[in-house]
């Protein structure tokens, strides 16, 4: 006897072809940084990181103007503060704000600072709560396998690194070549934008794995934030003080990911090694193995934990 | 085991309608099959050397806390793999993807992302299937109908109720839809309406050849659905089949059995003949005032019992008003297989 619901079943015969696990991946990527754009915190964070963004791109405007309309005599007025033009060149210079190498490698590592904050919050969010809460089994038990899962949650992240780091730089870039010649400085800086795109694709992978791997690992927001600080934050603080306070070799600073992070990025912008500050430094190579092993690291973790022990507690 | 009650529900299901065109899977395979299942936890043996075919029906999968009931469900899910034996789903491995476009899952857990609408919880589980754009929108719109929670899909999960939540998941679980269904605990929290109404979408899953595997611990909705059942307990597989079949095996507990006749004494006489019958009992006149006695009886051996009780009848002529077995339901059936009340 045919059930009374049986009117209700509007199957219908699915006559198309499945998209494969890898569009799944998009799929649960998108869900995730919707996820995260809810959250209110996050959308301060942006809010600074932009501050971080229109100082620069203000900066190197000013660092156009500045040399075009006063003398370094002069004095300007900031409210009610009175800066003398030479001041504010010398800090301009500092920051190297002229659309070279080191104006995207200076971005980059400032941004470095929000961006790192993002992560460690956001980890928690998009991957640790599937783990802790328990909403894991709803993904997996559609057709995708563990690693389309890993992939959509680092394509999350990598979305947010990008939002950050690589899209303002090409805004930095192109703003660079309009207060300069600009037939001749986008011909002539190509391998900058392909630099900066390199820089953002390192960041993307190593960033996107170490949220994913640590988030699995410690689940919580809490812990989350305490293991990104003292990777972030600690083993700096340490690299620095062993280098600089006790004149230890410079490989020490490769204990600092975000200035090895800085190196690779360094590379892929085509610095010279003699122009990178603070001195002295590793080499690229050293940087470039330390990320190598970090990545490595995370990968074999996330093979542990997705291939042989099982991910639903 | 093979259920055959349960293959004669088993259509064959297009397959191309249901699954990748290039790779279809064998129809010859069995739908789900354990094959000398065993899992450990550590040092937690969770699961035992479990076998069990299934090809269609509904199969009701009760046993107590901590049974192995849902680690076989899992199992069955792809979301665990065994430590030893093979699992799988038309001759794929249920770890591998691949098998899950056949299975739809309906966890315990209830923890969503509780900012999405149920309405867009349920679309980003489509797209998660594998479908386009336009095919997740009909399917989340028809499945939310489906379980009844199209008018009220786009309010935000952190606002569901229960049984809103155990609706959800069962909209999901039913997006791709999918030949083998598990469902972990799906009636728990539901009221007794809407419990009515996902029985009968059960019900139809199954009459269109779906095979339904249902672990609850809600024995009565169960045994209304399904007589079939997989009795779990210390992670093997107690016993497999239709309650009756699982309890005619139970020789060592009598069958108990209530029969309203109009010449009681006269039947109790003839029964207490019989070499199965271990006890009568007079009981108390089922209608107050009622001229109708009943009586109580205990025996060995229910199917021989029930043979030759009906001949008796027959020869007799006597007037039968009720013949009900006082302890074939699922309760007293796993109170005799795991020691206990039976209550899980």
């Amino acid at each position: 006897m045919q059930a009374q619901t049986d009117t209700l079943l509007r199957y219908r015969p699915w006559r198309g072809t499945f998209r494969g696990p890898l569009s799944a991946s998009f799929a649960m990527a998108r869900a995730s940084v919707k996820l995260l754009l809810r959250r209110r915190l996050m959308w301060g964070l942006f809010a600074l990181g932009l501050l971080v963004f229109l100082f620069f791109f203000y900066a190197q405007y000013l660092a156009v103007w500045i040399p075009n309309q006063l003398t370094s005599s002069d004095t300007l007025r900031v409210g009610v503060v009175p800066v003398k033009v030479n001041d504010l060149t010398k800090l301009l210079e500092r920051l190297s704000l002229n659309g070279s190498v080191h104006t995207f490698g200076n971005f980059f590592w400032f941004q470095g600072y929000v961006l790192i904050i993002v992560l460690a919050l956001a980890g928690s969010v998009l991957v640790g709560n599937d783990f802790f809460h328990g909403s894991l089994p709803f993904y997996l038990s559609k057709p995708i396998g563990r690693w389309h899962y890993v992939l959509g949650k680092c394509l999350a992240i990598g979305f947010f690194v990008n939002l950050m780091t690589t899209l303002p730089a090409l805004f930095l870039w192109l703003q660079a070549g309009l207060l300069y010649d600009w037939k001749t400085y986008y011909v002539d800086n190509l391998d900058l934008l392909a630099g900066i795109l390199g820089y953002g694709l390192v960041l993307t992978s190593v960033l996107s794995l170490l949220a994913v791997t640590t988030a699995i690992l410690v689940r919580q927001t809490v812990p989350m934030v305490m293991i990104w600080m003292g990777v972030f934050v600690l083993l700096r603080m340490m690299s620095n003080w062993l280098v600089d306070g006790l004149n230890q070799p410079a490989e020490w600073k490769l204990l600092d990911l975000w200035n090895d992070l800085y190196l690779c990025g360094l590379w892929c912008l085509g610095a010279a090694p003699e122009t990178i500050r603070p001195q002295p430094q590793p080499e690229f190579w050293q940087a470039w193995a330390t990320i190598a092993g970090v990545c490595l690291a995370c990968m074999l973790y996330l093979r542990k934990r997705i291939q042989a022990v099982d991910i639903v507690s | 085991m093979n259920f055959p009650e349960s293959n004669m529900l088993l259509q064959p299901p297009s397959l191309e309608d249901v699954h990748h065109r290039h790779t279809p899977p064998p129809l010859a395979e069995p739908l789900l099959l354990f094959e000398h299942v065993s899992k450990w936890y550590g040092p937690v043996l969770a699961m035992n050397q479990v076998t069990l075919e299934l090809n269609g029906g509904i199969t009701g999968l009760v046993g107590a806390n901590g049974a192995g009931k849902s680690t076989l469900l899992r199992m069955a899910n792809g979301q665990l793999k065994p430590t030893l034996g093979r699992v799988r789903v038309r001759g794929i491995d249920a770890w591998h993807w691949h098998a899950r476009r056949l299975v739809g899952y309906c966890p315990d857990a209830d923890a969503f992302y509780e900012d999405h609408s149920g309405r867009k919880f349920v679309w980003t589980m489509a797209r998660l299937c594998g479908f386009d754009r336009s095919e997740s929108t009909w399917r989340t719109e028809a499945v939310l109908e489906r379980v009844g929670m199209a008018e009220r899909a786009d309010r935000k999960l952190r606002g569901y109720s229960k049984g809103m939540r155990q609706r959800i998941k069962l909209a999901q679980a039913l997006l791709h839809d999918p030949e083998l269904l598990i469902l972990d605990e799906p009636l728990s929290g539901i009221d007794p309406i809407g419990r009515q109404e996902l029985l009968e979408v059960f019900r139809s899953l199954a009459s269109q050849g779906k095979c339904l595997l249902i672990s609850s611990h809600e024995l009565e909705a169960l045994e209304k659905l399904t007589n079939h059942v997989v009795i779990m307990a210390r992670g093997r597989i107690a016993a497999v089949g239709t309650l009756q079949q699982i309890r005619d095996l139970l020789d060592n507990h009598p069958v108990s059995v209530r029969i309203e006749v109009g010449c009681p004494r006269e039947l109790a006489r003839l029964l207490l003949a019989m070499q199965e019958v271990i006890a009568v009992e007079v009981d108390r006149p089922a209608r107050p005032g009622g001229e109708s006695i009943s009586l109580v009886v205990k025996a060995h051996h229910p199917k021989r019992f029930f043979e030759r009780f009906g001949e008796l009848v027959i020869e007799e002529q006597m007037d039968v008003h009720r013949l009900e077995p006082l302890d074939e339901s699922a309760h007293a059936i796993l109170g005799y297989l795991l020691g206990g009340s039976g209550k899980t």
